[in-house]
């Protein structure tokens, strides 16, 4: 047989990426290994890893069909949770072994709270799989610490209920070894001169495999690229998760991102990932900046501002889940730094159900703020 | 009926406390004492006891709203480029304080606290706190919140005296490390060392006021009818609680126990004709407090619960065990998270529907405020299948601006009608 030419399996590894991103969940890893479900930031994969599961997102689906539930879930909640639950009581998550859902990320917990409640009161089908509240607190102090250390034996035990194994100081440094790998692919890509569109997509495609699968197929994908700055305006982007790649696309009409900075972009995976020890995982995950939850709370704010001054961006643009109540809260004080860092600052307001409406406002937006700085 | 209606002599006993007090802690506030400025579910008892004075976030944004000034701030707030959908009641302190026009504020503005302190329950907390030690430069203290991973429904029952298990021990354990890292910080500001045989004595004050008040929501739920309207037992309850474990607080909560006991004894109710019950589900209706009596002469129908008189019981109570600290720990780890989580928040209202004998509820339901949101449909499906009829009331509707009266007694009114036949009156 012909060996494929580096050009073919290049492009091979890249429908790979893509593939794996709009299959989401349902993208089959490469390993076949027992799946756990991730519901939000703030979890370090790692220790599913080296368990011997393969973490998988579960916030990012799509929705195939209402189900009881929905009568419960208000307004307000953020639309991945009404997703998300809809799904989960539909037996799409069937063939997971367990669930792990993020405290410090504001939707999981309502996720995880309105779930459970549902299976308590008898109404969740029998394809439920079992879920595990992550209850990492977000500080540095000593008794969050030993707070946080708990934590990971509780997840240890629930994850050697559900069939896992107990992880072992060995299996956590080779599954930090692999997130290690993944790291370096992940700094190649953001290198690599790929667009910002493409970049989103083949980072979060990583978050329905192993970590040593996305780091070879990145790797695979980048090839012999080396480096080449795209040009252009170059654009960061902040606010609540995105993961569209029409509003990517329209962003990038104006530019280059060149930093993704907002809870599905560049933030992920978390900084506790690719530590060698179990303490040190924690430590880092616990000291992550982009939790909107971290104390001391400037952290996230000044993190933020470092990401989008180092990636030595032009334009920063701010959109908004309809549902947001913390960002928000960061806006003026973002605007203005920036302001002072000689950064253009677009806020482009709560994203709206109907994309175009919403894409129309912020190219307008976005053209209003070019044509004034002429 | 309505208009014979009496007020409790407690009511007057009350809010005149509550008005020479606030006008003590101005003149202390005001002459330059040093305060702590901290959100409603911290540990007050903290404070108190080693005598910070005290201003409250939710309290201080009623003072601001009753001067009439929170439709300026909210005007004010989006000129910052904060967006409308952020939470307004529990952010009115910092918008004043942000706008900075000290003369427009009430006591002409507050001056810059020695302490702020926040719990991490609600996400945003901490931003609005971050943001307020930001601009004044004053330190702030974080309370860190981790969730109750497997909440058990009847929180009611087991958080009194098994608050260990029930709260668990690492939450606890956590909790009371950053009590005493507080408590070394209000040493350093006072200057004075923290007695814990004094504090033991103090907390146990505590309980014994919540038991007083325990008794009064049994007598008010087994009274035949209704002796006295939820416009009246919010203050008795909420001033105390402000000053809870005090000589004054314990005394006015008998006071209080004693007067409903009395009017229940002599058969003196509401509405003679009471027909129908009904429980008022969410943070008071202040800007039309008559509301709650208006269904009163047209279908017999009384409010006759509120929240504040059995979460004194039920959200207070924690057994000292020799270890008032964690006992603490216990009372506010999970504080507001009982109001507003399921199961904990469907379970409780309807085991008080049923003590209450409750037909129709109405339920405020806050957009804006997710926190206090959440689990707002699960307890009316768990009230609606415990045989109450609720009433939605989103907030836009109880927001001053957009309030209709007539509207809302409308809806309210079709309801009560159905009910009355469904009686067969
Ligand atoms: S108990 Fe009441 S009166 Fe006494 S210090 Fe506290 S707030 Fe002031
Ligand atoms: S609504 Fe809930 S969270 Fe807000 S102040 Fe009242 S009890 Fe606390």
């Amino acid at each position: 047989m012909p060996q494929p030419s580096p050009f073919e399996s290049r492009r091979a590894a890249g429908s790979r990426l893509e593939h794996a991103f709009e299959a989401r969940d349902r993208n089959q890893p490469a390993a076949s290994l027992p799946r756990i479900g991730i519901f939000g930031n703030g979890f370090p994969e790692t220790l599913v890893a080296a368990a011997g599961g393969v973490p998988v997102h579960l916030s990012m689906g799509q929705l195939s069909e209402k189900t009881a539930i929905d009568e419960i879930i208000e307004p307000f909640v953020d639309e991945e949770v009404r997703i998300f639950l809809n799904r989960l009581m539909n037996g799409e998550f069937a063939d997971f072994l367990g669930i792990v859902f993020a405290r410090d990320d504001a939707p999981a917990l309502v996720a995880y709270q309105y779930a459970c409640e549902w299976v308590r009161q008898g109404r969740a089908p029998a394809a439920v799989p079992p879920m595990f509240l992550w209850n990492l607190v977000h500080a540095t102090t000593p008794a969050v610490e030993r707070f946080n250390a708990i934590q990971a034996e509780k997840l240890f035990d629930f994850l050697n209920r559900i069939g896992l194994n107990r992880p072992d100081d060995q299996a956590i440094a080779e599954a930090a070894a692999a997130e290690g790998r993944r790291r370096k692919a992940l700094e190649r890509l953001g290198a690599s001169g790929v667009s910002g569109t493409v970049a989103m997509r083949w980072r979060n495609a990583g978050r329905f495999m192993t970590a040593g699968e996305h780091a070879d197929l990145l790797d695979a994908a980048l090839g012999e690229i080396e480096g080449g700055a795209r040009g252009g305006l170059r654009i960061g982007v902040i606010g609540s998760p995105l993961l569209s790649p029409a509003s990517y696309e329209l962003f990038e009409g104006f530019g280059t991102i060149v930093c993704d900075w907002q809870p599905w972009g560049a933030v992920w995976p978390g900084p506790g990932n690719d530590k060698l020890t179990l303490p040190e995982i924690l430590r880092a995950t616990a000291a992550d900046p982009s939790c909107p939850r971290i104390a001391p709370t400037t952290a996230f704010r000044t993190a933020l501002l470092d990401a989008v001054t180092e990636a030595r961006c032009e334009l920063v643009l701010c959109q908004l889940a309809p549902t947001d109540d913390t960002i928000g809260w960061e806006i003026p004080a973002i605007a203005s730094a920036l302001g002072e860092r000689g950064i253009a600052f677009v806020n482009l307001g709560f994203r709206e159900p109907d994309q175009d409406t919403w894409h129309e406002r912020a190219a307008a937006l976005i053209s209003a703020k070019l044509e004034a700085r002429k | 009926m309505t208009s014979t209606y009496v007020p409790l002599e407690s009511t007057k006993f009350a809010t005149n406390h509550q008005r020479e007090w606030a006008k003590g802690l101005q003149a202390q506030i005001t002459s330059g004492a040093k305060y702590a400025f901290v959100n409603a579910d911290t540990p007050h008892e903290l404070f108190h006891y080693m005598d910070v004075p005290l201003v409250t976030n939710q309290w201080w944004s009623a003072i601001i709203a009753a001067k009439q000034l929170s439709e300026y701030y909210f005007d004010y707030m989006e000129t910052l480029g904060f967006h409308d959908r952020l939470a307004r009641y529990s952010s009115l302190p910092l918008i004043a304080e942000l706008e900075g026009d000290r003369e427009r504020q009430p006591w002409g503005g507050l001056p810059k606290p020695s302490i702020l302190c926040a719990r991490q329950s609600a996400d945003d907390h901490q931003k609005i706190f971050s943001l307020w030690a930001e601009r004044t430069g004053a330190p702030l203290f974080l309370l860190s919140s981790p969730a109750v991973p497997d909440p058990h429904p009847e929180w009611w029952r087991l958080a009194r005296s098994d608050w260990e298990s029930f709260y668990g021990s690492d939450r606890l354990d956590l909790m009371v490390a950053e009590f005493e890292a507080l408590v070394e910080e209000l040493e350093k500001l006072t200057g004075r060392p923290f007695d814990h045989d004094g504090f033991a004595r103090y907390m146990e004050a505590i309980n014994e006021q919540e038991r007083i008040f325990e008794e009064a929501s049994e007598i008010l739920a087994s009274a035949p009818r209704s002796p006295i309207r939820i416009s009246e037992q919010i203050p008795n309850v909420m001033i105390p609680q402000w000053h809870r474990g005090s000589e004054w607080a314990l005394s006015h909560a008998r006071r209080f126990r004693d007067e409903l006991a009395e009017r229940v004894r002599a058969g003196s109710a509401v509405v003679e004709n009471e027909r129908i019950r009904m429980m008022w589900i969410g943070a008071g209706l202040w800007f039309d407090t008559s509301f709650y009596s208006a269904f009163e002469e047209s279908h017999g129908a009384v409010f006759a619960w509120s929240m504040y008189l059995p979460f004194a019981a039920d959200g207070y109570i924690r057994e000292i065990k020799g270890d008032p600290l964690r006992a603490l720990a216990a009372r506010v780890s999970a504080m507001n998270e009982q109001l507003h989580q399921p199961p904990w928040v469907n379970s409780w209202l309807v085991e008080q529907a049923k003590k209450y004998r409750i037909d129709v509820a109405l339920m405020l339901i806050p957009e804006h405020d997710r926190f206090s949101g959440h689990g707002s449909l699960f307890a009316k499906k768990a009230l609606e299948e415990a045989g109450v009829r609720v009433i939605e009331v989103w907030s836009d509707m109880v927001d001053k601006r957009q309030w209709n009266r007539d509207e809302m007694v409308a809806r309210v009114s079709a309801v009560l009608d159905a009910v009355l036949a469904e009686k067969g009156v």
